[in-house]
């Protein structure tokens, strides 16, 4: 066993799990995780892992913190006003655990940078706030077979699946279509309130805490959706798709992952 | 037999270093741990218990039969 003294101090309380184990903890340590997106998802999320000692954790995120942006995203303070989201997340998160490698990507995912971004990464968490970004974190796991995190938060609701590509329905064997254009309101206009995304994202964290760590059983081919509003929670069973343009031709190499 | 000095290491820290010295062990292999009277001895072998194992308490050693 190689984790050292201040190692099991400061996991000394998810080491004494049930669930949980010496074994767990180091493959958590050799992970690398990577979180699109360093807002009221990416707040928690990047928290949450940090904090339980994945080794190595990449979070992207293109904006600036604005001050319309604090009742929800926990990361960033009033004094950050300004600095580069990824930057500013990698600050806080270097502080909470300083034996975690974080690297800020101050970038917009996109076509051209996502297959670097994510290469490597054991799981992607995706907090990203538009369906494109999405559908193109979705198409970029199920190509390079990385499994995924998939959540959203709008109002007073939420939903999360986990995806492992060629194994369990990605994102696009859920919803196959994007919702037309101005179809769902963005975060922007519809508004969130910041402990619902708290939830999500915790939610989230815990997703890809059960893949890197091999514990409990994560969301494959189910849907969590939370209602904030009524605390009723609700499983929708969903399933590959034969034909899905995005993870039918992942290799079967890639499934045991 | 595998032996731990947990004298002077508190709660859960004694059992986080119990559970690592076990999670070495094959099933029926025993582990021997000191431990501090009040809180620890009274917690780590409900501890072990708790994850199945077989406990024998006798002063302040604890003797573990891994499950």
């Amino acid at each position: 066993m190689t984790l050292s003294d201040l190692e099991l101090e400061r996991y000394s309380r998810q080491l004494v799990l049930p669930e949980w184990s010496g074994a767990a903890q180091e493959r958590l340590r050799s992970a690398s995780a990577v979180v699109v997106g360093a807002g009221a998802l990416g707040s928690p999320v990047g928290l949450y892992l940090v904090a339980a000692g994945v080794g190595r954790i990449g979070i992207v995120d293109s904006d600036p913190v604005e001050l319309s942006n604090l009742h929800r995203q926990p990361l960033h303070f009033t004094p950050d006003i300004g600095l580069p989201k990824a930057e500013n997340a990698a600050v806080k998160l270097r502080a909470l655990n300083p034996e975690v490698q974080v690297d800020p990507y101050p970038a917009r995912i996109e076509e051209a940078n996502a297959e670097a971004i994510l290469a490597g990464a054991d799981v992607v968490v995706d907090c990203a706030d538009t369906f494109d970004t999405r559908y193109l974190v979705n198409d970029a796991c199920c190509a390079q077979a990385i499994p995924l995190v998939e959540g959203a938060v709008l109002g007073l609701s939420g939903q999360v699946m986990t995806i492992r590509p060629g194994e369990s329905a990605c994102y696009r064997c859920a919803f196959p279509d994007p919702p037309p254009p101005g179809a769902v309101p963005s975060c922007r206009e519809a508004g969130v309130l910041g402990a619902m995304a708290g939830i999500v994202g915790s939610i989230q964290a815990l997703e890809a805490l059960k893949l890197l760590g091999g514990v409990g059983r994560p969301l494959l081919d189910r849907i969590l959706q939370v209602d904030g509003a009524t605390m009723e929670h609700t499983l929708i069973s969903t399933a590959r798709r034969d034909d899905c343009p995005s993870c039918s031709r992942v290799p079967a190499a890639a499934q045991s992952a | 037999m595998s032996r731990l000095d947990l004298t002077g290491v508190g709660c859960p820290l004694n059992w986080v270093r119990a559970r690592l010295a076990l999670e070495e062990l094959d099933p029926g292999e025993r582990l021997e741990l000191l431990l501090d009277a009040g809180e620890p001895l009274r917690s780590v072998p409900r501890s072990a218990r708790d994850d199945g194992h077989e406990v024998a308490v006798a002063g302040n050693r604890v003797t573990i039969v891994k499950r």
